[in-house]
């Protein structure tokens, strides 16, 4: 068994990697966990690292909420039913389903036993200008 | 056994359900617009435009994937392509993200330097926190907020972005670490004290 001795300034390196939750990704990540479990002040720091994002997420969240005003929601309100009147009639979508019965099982009392179904679903695009 | 259905969704249907299911983060992209562009006025513009490349490409929106995603993602285009030209950030060199963890702090903190630095956080108010934010480049701003206001998955800033994970990553990283400092700095303004406190001489730690 090879014993790879990983240094401090390793595993703190790759402190995003382990608050995001992907040390996974990392080149030596079992040294890396292997290292936390004995160092202790390596294992603080992540534990710091780990409420400093918390609290940053909390901060953030807290400051970053304002409401778009009013007239913003009216506005991209009538923009979108402008747009819809532009082109109206220009696009429709149609969604065919086709269902097709592959296999059904009844039993001597005449009970479903097993049914395979097999259902379709496609988009057409429809340009009804240029059927006029 | 064989039945076809034709569901024919009309362009009328098609908006009502735009306006149901797109319009409710109207206030959530005006936030994240206000945060990009960094004043109201554009923010407004770029939440109009949103909305309107959005509802226009609807139709290649695939129903069951993350409608919310895909809204960030016009957001974050559109801002990149129309909003920021003019403004000439500097960009950031890619070699310069590659080393970004060799140039890393590879020491422990203090435990002083640690409380230090949570009360610091705690007795900011929200403008200091907004400024920091606007204060540190575009490129980390974005992906800071995606991540940790909006709670995207890095993979999921990727897509939104547009760009690889790893750089994803890497601007996380380095814009949370500014954005620390920053408020850190800020902090200190105040009066609340964020390094270890000078120590006197011969005194054992």
């Amino acid at each position: 068994m090879s014993f790879i001795e990983i240094q401090c300034g390793e595993v703190l390196s790759s402190v995003i990697f382990i608050i995001e939750g992907e040390l996974e990704t990392v080149p030596n990540a079992a040294q890396i966990n292997t290292h936390l479990t004995t160092c202790v002040p390596c294992a603080a720091e992540i534990e710091h690292e780990r409420l400093m994002h918390q609290m940053l997420q909390d901060v953030l969240k807290r400051s970053c909420d304002e409401q778009a005003p009013e007239d913003l929601h009216q506005s991209i309100h009538r923009t979108i039913r402008e747009q819809m009147g532009a082109s109206a009639g220009a696009t429709e979508v149609v969604t065919q389903f086709s269902m097709t019965e592959i296999a059904i099982e009844i039993d001597e009392f005449g009970n479903i036993e097993r049914r395979e179904i097999q259902i379709e679903q496609t988009h057409i695009q429809h340009f009804i200008d240029d059927e006029d | 056994m064989s039945s076809k259905d034709l569901v024919l969704e009309s362009a009328a249907d098609r908006t009502s359900r735009f306006e149901r299911d797109a319009l409710v983060f109207t206030n959530q992209l005006y936030a994240a617009a206000l945060r990009y562009t960094k004043n109201p006025e554009d923010a407004r513009d770029l939440v109009q435009d949103t909305y309107l490349k959005a509802f226009t490409s609807f139709h290649q929106f695939e129903e069951g994937t993350n409608l919310r995603a895909w809204l960030y993602r016009v957001l974050t285009t559109t801002f990149i392509n129309s909003y920021r030209k003019g403004q000439r950030q500097p960009l950031i060199a890619d070699n310069e993200l590659e080393d970004w963890q060799v140039a890393q702090a590879q020491s422990h903190t203090s435990d002083q330097g640690k409380s230090a630095e949570t009360v610091a956080l705690e007795s900011l108010p929200d403008s200091d926190i907004k400024r920091a934010l606007q204060e540190i480049p575009e490129e980390f701003r974005i992906v800071v907020y995606l991540a940790d206001v909006e709670g995207f998955a890095y993979k999921e800033i990727a897509e939104i972005v547009g760009a690889p994970a790893g750089t994803v990553m890497s601007r996380l990283h380095r814009g949370r670490k500014q954005l620390r400092e920053k408020l850190a700095d800020y902090a200190k303004e105040l009066g609340y004290a964020t390094e270890a406190p000078a120590r006197k001489k011969g005194e054992t730690k």
